[in-house]
């Protein structure tokens, strides 16, 4: 019954950079989890570790952040036509989100206090559901300037309550 | 009522003006009741002291606070905009246009109804969750209400009169005591239980109940009865008690229930002590949830609840179409709302065998990890193999819940209706109007993209805010997609190629 037809990907990739701030995003996460294990387990002596187990939890934070950030770039993706938006974002679970330019209610732009330092921001889409935000993160700061605008105006060119 | 009568009632609005003079009543008596704990604790301070009249001070707070309260609020509907004025020192006007109404809530507390009054909630669909932030007229006369609402309603665009609008209210669906029988089954015994034991030993903790409690006396006054009797007899006290709950919940929150349609609007009337009375405007009716909890299920029940667009899930109460009521019932509301039979009782389809054994693996993994692991303790420190009945009693049953998991799901887009069903312990079957998806997200993890399965979620503005087909063949889900709005997913597709 299907024609065999299947959503390709979106065409336009987030800044390079983007890797870099998911990198000191993933560390940072890793490092708040090891020393909560290492404090647990050495320094309060709360529960009994048998140190193999230690040496994994290291194995499987260092994959993450080894693995991850690069993973996230193979996947986020967006892209925004006359009518309609498109993102793609995850690892893991690949989350892929399009929403018609009609329904566009307000067009976010945010910079992260770390993506700020690498010139980056994100830009979020949002519609009258609380299911429906489109965020692209990692955008070139200038690039989401002109997303930014080219949003509005698309929006605000098709009628109607957005509800 | 004459038409002169009614132009005058509501050329009045046009003016700043206060609410029921009864209300004079109803507050200072609302607000004793709030400052009650601090008035107790005051007059067992003076009988404890014996000194001047002070504590009478006490009563006239409350009372003036009141009374300011009338005197403070007022509120007008005139260049198209309602608008609600209150507060002494921080004055605070509240402004929303008319056509932004949503809904609007008829709500009278006992006193409310012995004095005539209601109070009117006006909605707007606020994310806002604020108290400052609700438009509340309360305290207006039941029958001038009434008009209000019908004035507010009327002045939406949308719902222009048609010509031939049927005379008066049609009734859709009558309460029937009967129904009560379906009231044990829900979990809301349970909650309120809950909730009763929470308060319980709260204030068990502030009069310091617990340390006269003795547990020790419990178990010499108890020794003659065995275990199990004990067990069973206060198993059939804690069953008995939660039904007797959930019906008293039951019958307080849906005696009386009616849905009504008319004037472009559904109206819902419920409420034994407090009357509710709900108006949904037709077009913000986005669609239904039948939705079938294993309680309801088993008896033959379920209950409706109504997809509109601008109420959240947070007042998803007041969107209730059929409180638990026999499954026919539900179905024929459902058909009437939504005005097609398709939704309802089409066929659906069937998300095929990866889709089904998945529901499998994941109701059964859980259960079959407990197992073995209960299997190796039991093994390394030499237990009794008794220990191994409740783990496979519950994968037994975790095969029974995904063998039902996987029945249960399906999907349709019949009479421009998104239809999806899922779920065992919880099944329901929601339809959403077409017109009211505004996006659509597709989630899948690396395991569906390798069975080649994806959850499709239409989003919408109303209800829980999105309505999802889970697992469903990628082909499959683009296709209804495309189907459902056109020209919004083709741009984003490609022909899938079968070497991929």
């Amino acid at each position: 019954m299907s024609d065999g037809r299947s959503l390709r990907e979106p065409a336009q990739r987030v800044s390079p950079r983007a890797r870099t701030v998911w990198l000191i995003g993933a560390l940072a996460q890793s490092l708040l989890v090891a020393t909560a294990v290492v404090l647990a387990v050495w320094v309060w002596d709360w529960v009994d570790m048998p140190s193999w187990v230690v040496v994994l939890v290291g194995l499987g934070l260092a994959a993450y952040v080894a693995i991850v950030p690069q993973w996230r770039y193979l996947v986020h993706r967006w892209e925004v036509t006359d009518t309609a938006v498109y993102t793609q974002s995850g690892w893991w679970a690949r989350e892929r989100r399009i929403a018609p330019m009609s329904r566009i209610q307000t067009v976010d732009y945010a910079e992260g206090a770390v993506a700020r330092l690498f010139g980056l921001a994100s830009v979020t889409v949002t519609t009258a559901s609380a299911a429906g935000a489109l965020e692209i993160s990692g955008l070139d700061k200038h690039r989401a300037r002109e997303l930014v605008d080219e949003l509005t105006v698309k929006a605000d060119a098709v009628e109607g309550d957005a509800t | 009522m004459t038409d002169t009568a009614t132009q005058r009632e509501l050329a009045r609005d046009h003016d700043w003006q206060r609410l029921d003079p009864r209300m004079l009543l109803v507050h200072p008596v609302k607000e004793l009741l709030r400052f009650l704990p601090v008035l107790i604790g005051i007059f067992l301070a003076r009988t404890a002291s014996g000194g001047a009249p002070w504590h009478l001070i006490g009563v006239a707070v409350p009372i003036g606070l009141g009374v300011l309260r009338y005197l403070t609020t007022s509120f007008r509907i005139a260049g198209g905009r309602v608008e609600l004025r209150r507060g002494l020192l921080n004055k605070h006007v509240l402004s929303t246009p008319l056509d932004r109404v949503r809904t609007i809530d008829l709500t009278a507390s006992p006193i409310h109804r012995l004095l005539g009054l209601t109070t009117v909630r006006i909605g707007t669909g606020t994310a806002s969750t604020s108290q400052d932030d609700r438009l509340d007229l309360d305290g207006l006369p039941m029958d001038r209400a009434r008009l209000l609402r019908e004035e507010l309603l009327r002045v939406t665009p949308t719902d222009e009169p048609t010509g031939d609008a049927p005379a008066g209210p049609r009734v859709v669906l009558g309460f029937d005591p009967a129904w009560i029988r379906f009231a044990p089954l829900t979990s809301s015994g349970l909650v309120i239980a809950a909730g009763v034991l929470g308060a319980l030993s709260q204030l068990m903790n502030t009069i310091g109940g617990f340390d006269h409690l003795d547990p020790s006396g419990w178990s010499d006054s108890v020794s003659g009865i065995p275990v199990w009797a004990a067990v069973a007899g206060a198993l059939v006290t804690l069953l008995v008690l939660v039904s007797g709950l959930a019906i008293g919940g039951y019958v307080v929150a849906n005696w009386g229930f009616t849905l009504t349609n008319g004037g472009g609007a559904w109206h819902l009337r419920r409420g034994l002590l407090t009357t509710r009375e709900t108006s949904l405007d037709d077009d913000r009716v986005a669609g239904v949830s039948l939705c079938e909890p294993i309680g309801l299920r088993i008896a033959g029940g379920g209950q409706v609840r109504a997809i509109v667009t601008g109420l959240d899930s947070k007042q998803q109460g007041s969107a209730v179409l059929v409180p638990p009521a026999p499954f026919r019932v539900c179905v024929a509301v459902a058909r009437e709302v939504l005005g097609v039979t398709g939704p309802v009782d089409a066929p659906l389809v069937g998300h095929g065998t990866t889709a089904r054994r998945r529901r499998y693996t994941r109701a059964l993994l859980p259960s079959g990890a407990l197992l073995v692991v209960v299997l190796l303790v039991v093994l390394l420190e030499d237990l009794g193999t008794w220990l191994l009945v409740p783990p496979l009693a519950l994968l037994v049953a975790a095969g029974f819940v995904g063998a039902d998991r996987a029945a249960s799901l399906g999907h349709a887009l019949v009479d421009r209706y998104v239809v999806s069903r899922s779920g065992s312990l919880h099944r329901r079957r929601d339809a959403l109007s077409v017109d009211d998806v505004i996006g659509w997200n597709l989630r899948s993890t690396w395991f569906q993209r390798r069975a080649g399965l994806t959850s499709l979620v239409a989003t919408t503005a109303g209800g829980t805010q999105s309505v999802r087909i889970l697992d469903v063949p990628e082909h499959d889900a683009v296709a209804l997609a495309d189907d459902a709005v056109p020209g919004l997913v083709s741009q984003f597709t490609v022909q899938h190629s079968p070497a991929s």
